[in-house]
């Protein structure tokens, strides 16, 4: 009988009931909350569901030693984490968007090219706040990255900077670009006059079929010599894109848009969401880097629109842009330009932006692998 | 045009052997010695002997097995460095110390010479005539006194070294750097020089301005010179009216498509007249990974 009960008390011992602290319930509650999120307001939800299930499978309370979590060696949640912890499923991600981006906005236009730049300004924003408060410049850096609004990025250079703040700062940089219809409307009204709403940009030229071969290769010389720390970004973004544009990759390109970036973003948002095991996760660095992030997303957007309004006291009346789309210079592609599109429409039925703030979508992953590129050259 | 292709491939084969000449043992240093050892560091039988050591100065693991080190230039290979051995994988930028104690029955890392009587030490490539690199002994070292890179695996190499880059190090560092930094990482020195981020806020938004100006002056012109070579074309077609591909947005494309495609629906037209444009979707539902025409694009044919 005492050996039954040894035996019960011992299978108690290894069952979550038994290792369940509040913090597990908390993190469980919020990846429900993801999922709810992802489900009933659509937000994101190719990121928040595969986030918001990893954040439960995470915080399931484990009995140590079982080589089942992921932060233990061997187990299987920790092989495929190591894609996020040695960057290599970003990358991959990016070669996804290259090969499924039509850059033909930018080469149409590629003064939009620079929106995308000013947008970068929250990033060291952010980088700046962080150091404020007391952030070593690696973390500091890694948390800037949140406001270049894209999660590949985001998730690359926090496994190179800041390793141990690569949960918080993948959770936050995905939670704001879910949240990008709320966050950047009201910023995008403040700094802008009814008048400067509706102004009607030129219709974009049709762009040749050389041009959008030459853009890749140009393009990825062009960044890549300036950084060439930010190359796995850049370098396959842009081969990506040279996939699609060439013609005669088909198969390559269906398979880098299609099969191969759903693999890497099931894996990348199961992982990161895993990772946020509640006594990692729950730390008031958690609260600050949430905070950091909406800051960043903030000042990139008002930087965005900011930016366009001074392009446009150099621009002749006809060649004028509509400043709201400077928000899609942070590279939230294509929810960002999608908010210009919705912002636009709610002045001028027939204002259209959406293909012209395409330009300066695409920019701003330039723009943030860029800079990925240049805080890891100063910092690592 | 045969001529231009194999001037091409015999680049790219120099360009691909030049990336693989990076992952050999062609990236090693001699880089520290100590010839009198009576109080300095001790080999695993506790015994004090003149010791060596090699630096790899690549960013890749080399394996060093096979590899031949000699203390005679008419006897390059003196001692055979054993292959299979996994202590002789030097990882990047790390160093491996030889004992030179003529005592190559206590393992791949004691050699058959000594360093006392010698005046050069020769590290040799695996095909045995290639000096990776050499080292003159100098005659006036103390006991204990180390001879080594002023800064790891910098200085002369080769057949052609000339002990440029060596000195007599204030301190022995067998497997160890010869030169270390004074610790503070770029991390620290960016915390100290730039402490509310504003130099790196200043220097990378400049940065990323200067790629993306680039870029945009790049399609500028690229998209200038596109729009030549449409009229151009234009103009061969004997076209008497200028067309200017500015002007013609691709909204205006993709309304003629829409019409095209909605009228081709409309009156269910098909392939077999050829007259009639059709637009369909193409849809495979087997896997192009089985079909041989899928993989290949162009069945090849002998040229006469």
């Amino acid at each position: 009988m005492d050996q039954i009960i040894n035996n019960l008390q011992q299978f108690w011992e290894y069952t979550g009931f038994a290792n369940t602290t509040f913090q597990h319930i908390l993190m469980i509650c919020i990846g429900i909350g993801f999922i709810a999120m992802g489900i009933i307001k659509e937000w994101e939800p190719l990121l928040l569901i595969p986030i918001g299930f990893g954040m439960i499978i995470g915080n399931i309370p484990l009995y140590p030693g079982l080589s089942v979590g992921i932060y233990e060696e061997g187990s299987v949640l920790n092989i495929l984490h190591h894609g996020v912890q040695n960057g290599w499923y970003p990358p991959l991600i990016f070669m996804g968007i290259g090969a499924m981006t039509d850059f033909s906005s930018l080469i149409s236009n590629p003064k939009l090219l620079l929106i995308g730049a000013a947008a970068q300004f929250g990033i060291f924003a952010a980088y700046g706040a962080s150091l404020f408060l007391g952030f070593e410049p690696q973390a500091a850096g890694a948390i800037g990255i949140i406001g270049g609004a894209d999660g590949p990025t985001a998730i690359f250079l926090s496994s190179r900077l800041a390793p141990d703040l690569l949960g918080a700062i993948a959770v936050s940089a995905y939670s704001y670009m879910a949240l990008v219809p709320l966050i950047q409307p009201p910023i995008m009204k403040l700094f802008t006059t009814k008048q400067e709403r509706l102004i009607k940009m030129k219709p974009a030229r049709a762009v040749s079929k050389t041009e959008k071969i030459i853009f890749p290769i140009v393009g990825l010389l062009l960044t890549a010599f300036i950084v060439p720390s930010g190359l796995p970004l850049l370098g396959l973004l842009f081969f990506g894109n040279l996939l699609k544009e060439s013609g005669v990759t088909r198969r390559l390109a269906e398979t880098a848009r299609g099969p191969l970036i759903d693999v890497v973003t099931i894996l990348i948002g199961l992982t990161v969401g895993v990772s946020t095991q509640a006594d990692k996760f729950l730390q008031v660095e958690s609260v600050l880097i949430f905070g950091l992030g909406a800051m960043s997303f903030i000042v990139a957007t008002a930087a965005g629109v900011l930016f366009v309004k001074v392009m446009n006291l150099f621009l002749k009346p006809g060649n004028k842009i509509n400043p709201l789309i400077g928000n899609s210079g942070v590279s939230a592609v294509p929810d960002s330009a999608r908010v210009s599109e919705i912002v636009g429409l709610q002045y001028d039925r027939t204002n259209h932006l959406l293909m012209h703030a395409m330009g300066p979508n695409v920019a701003g992953v330039i723009g943030s692998a860029v800079a990925a590129g240049i805080l890891l050259g100063f910092l690592s | 045009m045969k001529h231009f292709y194999k001037c091409l491939l015999t680049v790219w084969v120099l360009l691909l052997a030049v990336g693989l000449y990076g992952q050999n043992p062609n990236e090693l240093r001699l880089n520290e010695l100590l010839i009198i050892n009576t109080e300095d560091f001790q080999d695993d039988f506790g015994v004090h002997s003149a010791w060596f050591e090699i630096f790899n100065t690549g960013y890749g693991t080399v394996d060093i097995g096979g590899c031949y080190l000699s203390n005679d230039p008419d006897n390059l290979k003196k001692y055979t460095i054993p292959r299979g051995d996994v202590l002789t994988k030097i990882r990047p930028r790390q160093h491996i110390l030889f004992w030179a104690d003529s005592k190559p029955h206590r393992g791949s890392f004691h050699v058959n010479f000594t360093l006392e009587e010698s005046e050069v030490l020769i590290l040799t490539s695996g095909d045995g005539t290639t000096i990776i690199d050499q080292v003159t002994l100098p005659k006036d070292l103390e006991p204990n006194q180390s001879y080594g890179r002023a800064v790891d695996g910098e200085g002369t190499y080769g057949v052609d070294a000339d002990n440029t880059g060596w000195e007599i190090l204030p301190r022995t560092s067998p497997s160890t750097n010869n030169f270390s930094l004074d610790g503070k990482s770029r991390s620290d020195l960016m915390k100290e020089t730039d402490p509310y981020g504003w130099i790196m806020a200043l220097l990378a938004m400049s940065v990323v301005f200067l790629a993306l100006v680039l870029l945009t002056f790049v399609f500028k012109g690229t998209g200038k010179i596109a729009l030549n070579l449409t009229q151009r074309k234009a103009d061969a077609y004997g076209k008497t009216r200028k067309v200017s591909m500015a002007e013609t947005s691709g909204e205006v494309f993709a309304a003629i498509a829409t019409a095209l495609h909605m009228y081709a629906r409309e009156n269910e037209v098909h392939d077999i007249e050829t007259t009639i444009l059709t637009i369909e979707q193409v849809r495979r539902n087997y896997s192009p990974w089985s079909s041989k025409g899928q993989s290949m694009r162009k069945t090849p044919s002998a040229r006469k």
